[in-house]
């Protein structure tokens, strides 16, 4: 009886085909005068059969991959959100930098811009012979289009 | 190079259909596999959809010495775990199983094809995750005890002990739904 706990616990392997060869005649010995374990052994089977036969489930072809593209998608869009959720954060720090940045290209494009119009409409309004007020040079400095 | 490294290779040069063609060969057989370790429909699609997408991310951090099915099964095996997990059930939830079959008590009775199914799934529910798993991936899947020692990570020894483990709590629970002796 103690050898037919042995080979119960050895059956399950057996009916895997995972034994070597001397295990294998060892139990196939044993079962040939064992009706215990030969009923054992049979149940078992029926047992792997009735999981191995299970009813399969197919998916159409593109199922999967079209849910997983979709999901792929919302998840780039989360990320799109959070990054510039996150540069907001990051912004904070490097404020200074920007504006800075922008203040000086501003008023840099400002004189630029301004430096020739000013000039040839200054040298123009001068060589017109008019006096030229305090109100009209402003005006001609800070581009107003009449 | 096996079709498995040719479509990795693939989408990590960039072609997303690399990946689309390891869903397809594989979604199936991923499928059910999760069925057979949760019981649920709905939810092994899901299951099987964040397996992929799991794949899909983390295939550049993939050794390449192993096997891609190998490391797919792991993924598969510890995300149905995780979803068991959540919900508080490392046993398995059989309710969704519930109304599908009628307990029979009396196993001179024969079941039909559909009823044998139902009361299997139902049985196979209340096999601790643990067990069952090997289990699965030996009947479901067909694969050898090492390529199981593999997947979870264990000896050859283990996997033995865990298969012979879930079919004693799967002919224990069969006989308890009154399949008789299966
Ligand atoms: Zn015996």
């Amino acid at each position: 009886m103690r050898e037919c706990a042995d080979i119960e616990r050895r059956l399950s392997r057996y009916l895997d085909k995972e034994m070597n060869d001397a295990d294998r005649a060892m139990v196939e010995a044993h079962l040939a005068g064992c009706p215990l374990c030969k009923k054992e052994m049979s149940e078992l089977a029926r047992l792997k059969g009735l999981v191995m036969e299970t009813e399969r489930k197919t998916l159409p072809r593109d199922y999967l991959v079209c849910r997983i593209r979709e999901s792929i998608a919302d998840e780039r869009r989360a990320i799109g959100r959070l990054s510039l959720a996150g540069m907001g954060i990051f912004a904070r720090r490097l404020i200074p930098v920007p504006v800075a940045v922008i203040i000086v290209s501003v008023v840099f494009m400002i004189f630029t811009s301004m430096q020739p119009v000013t000039k040839s409409s200054l040298e123009d309004y001068i060589f017109s012979g008019r006096a030229a007020t305090t109100e009209t040079a402003l005006e001609l400095i800070l581009g107003s289009q009449n | 190079m096996n079709e498995d490294s040719l479509y990795i290779e693939e989408f990590l040069n960039g072609d997303e259909k690399g990946f689309e063609m390891l869903v397809r060969k594989y979604q199936d057989r991923i499928l059910n596999i999760i069925y057979s370790l949760i019981g649920k429909d709905r939810e092994s699609e899901d299951i099987a959809q964040e397996v992929f997408l799991k794949v899909y991310h983390g295939l550049r951090y993939f050794r390449r010495h192993s096997r891609f099915s190998t490391w797919l099964y792991r993924i598969v095996a510890n995300t149905a775990y995780g979803f068991l997990r959540k919900r508080g059930n490392v046993v398995g939830d059989e309710s969704a199983l519930e109304n599908s079959v009628t307990t029979r008590k009396d196993p001179r009775e024969s079941l039909s094809m559909k009823e044998r199914e139902a009361m299997l799934q139902k049985a196979l529910a209340r096999v601790p995750i643990k067990f069952k798993t090997a289990m699965v991936f030996k009947d479901i899947e067909g694969l050898s005890y090492i390529e199981i020692s593999r997947i979870l990570r264990c000896s050859i020894g283990t996997v033995e002990s865990k298969i012979y483990r879930a079919r004693q709590f799967l002919k224990d629970e069969m006989l308890e739904l009154g399949g008789g002796s299966v």
